[in-house]
């Protein structure tokens, strides 16, 4: 299993969460799988996904779900000590661990070599953190949508991805439905 | 007026035009400023552990509708020229940085001075409206600055001295 057929697996849980995907990749993969006007697709500024995600649940009543990506969080670590701190019970970081940076090449990262984002995320005190096949992450999903949070979820999958095309909407496009939708959402 | 006053009279302009939810990573010069913000029960304030994830929360904020503003180190814009381009500029997000200027003069640290130098320029260099304030007296002007990054349609810098902070 790859991320495009994880994403597959995991869409049809969706209904109106909001979304914060991660770059361009998944990004495309998971507009071509299910667009919606609650996904923020975050084209750039990678690692950032995570926190965008908090600083959203903070706000709305909603649940929120972070899709990130091992890379990305390997480099923005500290923001799981601050969603711990944070304990927003509508939260869920979805990271999917692939250990490759696969926009850049599918160049190994440190979770392909030992490194537990699932048991650094523990350690930062987000006592719901589990690592599980990527086969599995859609049941783990469900389970966490019906739980109080944060929960952070790390699917295991192969590196890898399909060709895909950009995403046809401009970056205000994307913020303004998503905003409009939480507005929406909120009233 | 007095280092406490300079506090209150910031924090109370930057509300005024509208700020409700501030970030901040600490300074030596902003001390007293983010006592101040920890005491407001109006607002939001969050301590978080690094300028680029003070920018993804302010995002998120933003998102649901609130007013965010960033409270932080001149030496923190090197960790966020990339995100200011990539999901402050890309995304025209309007919120104000409220940036203390180490590295100027009054500072005692050697260490400080090449960023201090520095930060005013990255900023320009990257298209961030960027406004310079040395007078405690200034805080009005720089309230202004929270609606003006609508106007403007995307973040906004001001920059605070030892001379704002009556630091030397």
């Amino acid at each position: 299993m790859r991320r495009y057929e994880l994403l597959q697996s995991i869409a049809p849980l969706l209904s109106d969460e909001f979304v914060i995907c991660n770059l361009g990749f998944p990004s495309q993969e998971l507009y071509a799988i299910r667009d919606h006007d609650h996904h923020f697709y975050m084209l750039g500024s990678m690692g950032l996904s995570s926190s965008i995600g908090l600083g959203l649940s903070m706000e709305i009543d909603s649940t929120v779900i972070s899709i990130d990506g091992d890379g990305s969080v390997l480099m923005n670590l500290g923001t799981l000590s601050t969603i711990a701190l944070e304990d927003q019970k509508n939260f869920i970081l979805f990271i999917v661990d692939n250990g490759s940076y696969g926009s850049t090449g599918d160049q190994p990262t440190h979770t392909a070599k030992g490194t537990s984002l699932a048991a650094i995320a523990k350690a930062a005190g987000i006592k719901s953190s589990v690592e599980v096949p990527g086969e599995e992450a859609a049941a783990k999903l469900s389970e966490c949508l019906k739980t109080p949070g944060p929960h952070v979820i790390v699917a295991k999958v192969e590196p890898g991805s399909p060709a895909m095309t950009p995403i046809p909407l401009t970056s205000l496009a994307i913020r303004d439905r998503f905003r409009e939708a939480v507005k929406r959402a909120q009233a | 007026m007095s280092a406490g006053d300079v506090n209150q009279a910031l924090l109370a302009d930057l509300k005024a035009n509208g700020a409700d939810f501030f970030v901040s990573v600490p300074c030596k010069l902003l001390g007293g400023f983010i006592s101040t913000l920890e005491q407001d029960n109006e607002i939001t304030y969050r301590a978080v552990n690094r300028e680029e994830e003070g920018l993804g929360i302010c995002t998120g904020a933003y998102l649901a509708g609130r007013t965010p503003v960033i409270v932080m180190q001149n030496t923190g814009v090197g960790t966020l020229i990339t995100s200011l381009c990539s999901l402050g500029n890309y995304y025209r997000l309007p919120f104000l940085m409220v940036i203390s200027h180490r590295g100027s003069p009054g500072e005692p640290i050697g260490a400080q001075v090449p960023m201090g130098t520095a930060v005013e320029t990255l900023l320009q260099t990257i298209n961030v409206p960027t406004y310079m304030f040395s007078d405690p007296s200034d805080t009005k002007k720089i309230g202004q600055l929270v609606p003006f990054a609508s106007v403007a349609e995307g973040p906004v810098a001001a920059i605070l001295d030892y001379d704002f902070w009556g630091a030397r």
